[in-house]
């Protein structure tokens, strides 16, 4: 099963995630349309920043077993299988902020949002994009993600990438630098602002 | 294997459901005084204030028990157990044996001390029958007289606030919820409610209520008298559990149960409102009567009673409520009393925007919160109370309203150092 697979050190901070993911839980489906409706659009991503201000896409990890599921007073948190996704039934919600207490990473938000037909304030988390992904789509945050912090894919794989590169930072080599814990968060901001430049050249010799 | 489980409570219900999990064939006997489905009994103040209805009360369907194939003899309350015979005692005089008991029986209202508490419309506030109860006399109320401070009698207030009725409250200490929050956060809490038409009196009690059948009137130990049509007691609560032989089964304020939640009696277990553990924040023994404690010790206990060794690491008091536009959240401790000179206490204040966070550290560990506003990342404190984890973050980065996970990624993988002072 496909899932999302956050790598934190390749995030940096442009939060175009945030974006995508505010106009994917929106009425109209699109950016000038979601800026017009009224309650706004809420993003379900919420990027913050580190102690160098590097960028750290925070999103909910659909814990199992789930802190805020088993805090929630009125069962309105569950389990939708399918995508293995932990999700909120908006009209069971009572916006009692137990669900708050329980979250060790902080990312269930509270507010009136444009797909919770009732109007009133409730629980407002990821959910994984189910309606993308029972159409066959990506979550809209690995779609909007240029950098490779968020993928959609196969944890496997993505593990065995993963240890790959590890295996390689062990040979020294000119790529085994840049995983020194000091210089890493330093060095991808200066590639968004080095990649900024180029964006910056390419438009204004085009 | 015989299973024994007293209270069918959210404690009693996770332990069944561990139980069976683990146990297909045992056989399992739950006994409740109360006669409903589970039902989440938190929610008994929404239904006070009107947002929910009875129906959305229960968090297991009516088949729940057969479907666990489990006996429940609901609507009878145990009053004996043989602890040497492994016996319970029903109201009827039978016994049931067992291999293994749960006590799961909860907690029950603390009564006041005051003539005429047998009245019509003076009420408790603990279980879902008192709150129809109470709803039920709603539309003849105009002044109600709530007599306690604690986090039942603020939810009685409330709600009743909410319906549009006018409240006096009468609390011991200073300020209402003194044993959840600070005398600043409480403070916050008591002007939001006065706003509302709240009338709040400290350091007086009732000694009298009055009335033709029907209360309508409450004398004070002042000499005052308060008209009221409907009075709240909210003076606490006490462990279920004077039914025990003190002799077999430890107690102080609750049960006293180890990491397996087994009490000093073999194959007598305890879980929920009525057990008394270690609390984490504190570092001593506590009954933290909260509802995701009791489901976290249920699940605990039933694992263990079917067999699978399994260890509860311990509770930590906390809260979050929702007073009209104003929102709170405590954890751990603040008191006084728990704090010595390893301990130092961060503040960050906005009154304008009614923001105010009080963090107590304790040799770097966070133990103690409160937050006013700003509440929906405060799960991550929370965890750092439950987790011990020494802070690696600066005081103004751990106070801030905009604390986010990030902080604390970034200092775990790129600051390596602990900070005991902010660095500016």
């Amino acid at each position: 099963m496909k899932q999302v697979i956050v790598s934190p050190r390749r995030c940096v901070g442009c939060m175009q995630c945030v974006v995508a993911c505010a106009v994917a839980h929106s009425r109209s489906g699109d950016l000038p349309g979601a800026l017009a409706e009224s309650p706004r659009p809420n993003p379900r991503i919420h990027v913050g920043a580190g102690i160098y201000h590097e960028g750290f896409p925070n999103r909910c990890r659909h814990c199992n077993p789930a802190p805020c599921m088993a805090a929630c007073l009125p069962g309105a948190i569950y389990r939708e299988s399918k995508t293995d996704s932990v999700l909120v039934n908006p009209d069971v919600c009572i916006n009692c902020a137990s669900c708050a207490m329980a979250c060790p990473y902080g990312v269930i938000r509270y507010r009136p949002d444009p797909l919770i037909r009732s109007g009133n304030t409730v629980a407002i988390k990821c959910d994984n994009c189910v309606a993308r992904q029972h159409k066959g789509l990506d979550t809209a945050c690995t779609e909007a993600c240029k950098t490779g912090a968020l993928v959609f894919g196969e944890l496997d794989a993505a593990m065995k990438r993963e240890t790959e590169r590890v295996a390689r930072s062990m040979t020294p080599g000119p790529e085994a630098w840049a995983l020194h814990p000091e210089t890493e968060p330093l060095l991808a901001h200066k590639r968004a602002i080095v990649n900024m430049n180029h964006q910056e050249e390419g438009r204004s010799s085009s | 294997m015989k299973y024994v489980i007293i209270g069918n409570g959210i404690a009693g219900t996770n332990a069944l459901e561990s139980i069976r999990r683990f146990d297909p064939e045992g056989e399992i006997k739950v006994y409740g005084d109360e006669t409903l489905p589970p039902y989440c009994r938190p929610m008994i103040s929404h239904l006070l204030e009107g947002v929910v209805g009875p129906e959305r009360l229960p968090v297991r369907s009516r088949d729940f028990y057969d479907k666990h194939r489990a006996d429940a003899m609901l609507g009878q309350r145990i009053c004996a157990i043989d602890a040497d015979q492994k016996q319970v005692e029903l109201p009827t005089g039978k016994t049931v044996s067992y291999d293994r008991l749960l006590l799961a029986t909860g907690a029950d209202p603390r009564p006041v001390d005051a003539e005429g508490t047998d009245l019509e419309n003076i009420f408790f506030m603990r279980t879902e029958a008192q709150v129809r109860g109470m709803v039920k006399r709603l539309p003849d109320v105009r002044r109600a007289l709530v007599l306690g401070g604690g986090l039942v009698g603020f939810k009685a207030a409330y709600g009743l606030l909410r319906r549009n009725i006018a409240v006096t409250m009468l609390i011991g200490s200073g300020y209402p919820l003194s044993m959840q929050v600070d005398e600043t956060a409480g403070k916050m809490i008591q002007a939001v409610l006065e706003e509302r038409g709240l009338e709040v009196r400290t350091g007086v009690s009732v000694a009298a209520f009055e009335g033709n059948g029907r209360v309508r009137e409450a004398l004070l130990s002042d000499g005052n008298r308060v008209a009221c049509d409907m009075a709240v007691i909210g003076k606490g609560v006490s462990p279920a559990g004077r039914f025990l032989p003190a002799d077999k089964i430890d107690m102080e304020t609750g049960i006293l149960v180890n990491s397996r939640m087994e009490t000093s009696c073999p194959d007598i277990y305890a879980a929920g409102d009525i057990a008394e553990c270690l609390d984490i924040a504190r570092g001593y023994y506590r009954v933290n009567a909260i509802w995701p404690e009791a489901v976290s010790q249920g699940r605990v206990a039933g694992m263990n009673m079917a067999g699978i060794p399994t260890d509860y690491r311990g509770s930590v008091s906390r809260n979050v409520i929702r007073i009209f536009d104003l929102d709170v959240m405590s954890g751990g401790t603040l008191d006084d009393r728990d704090m010595d000179d390893t301990c130092r206490t961060v503040v960050f204040e906005d009154r304008r925007r009614r923001i105010y966070r009080k963090l107590v550290l304790k040799d770097n560990i966070l133990i103690g919160f409160v937050l006013v506003g700003k509440i929906d990342a405060g799960g991550i404190l929370a965890s750092q109370v439950q987790s011990r984890m020494p802070v690696m973050l600066s005081d103004s980065e751990l106070a801030s309203v905009d604390l986010n996970f990030a902080t604390i990624y970034s200092h775990a993988r790129y600051g390596g150092t602990t900070h005991t002072e902010d660095a500016s």
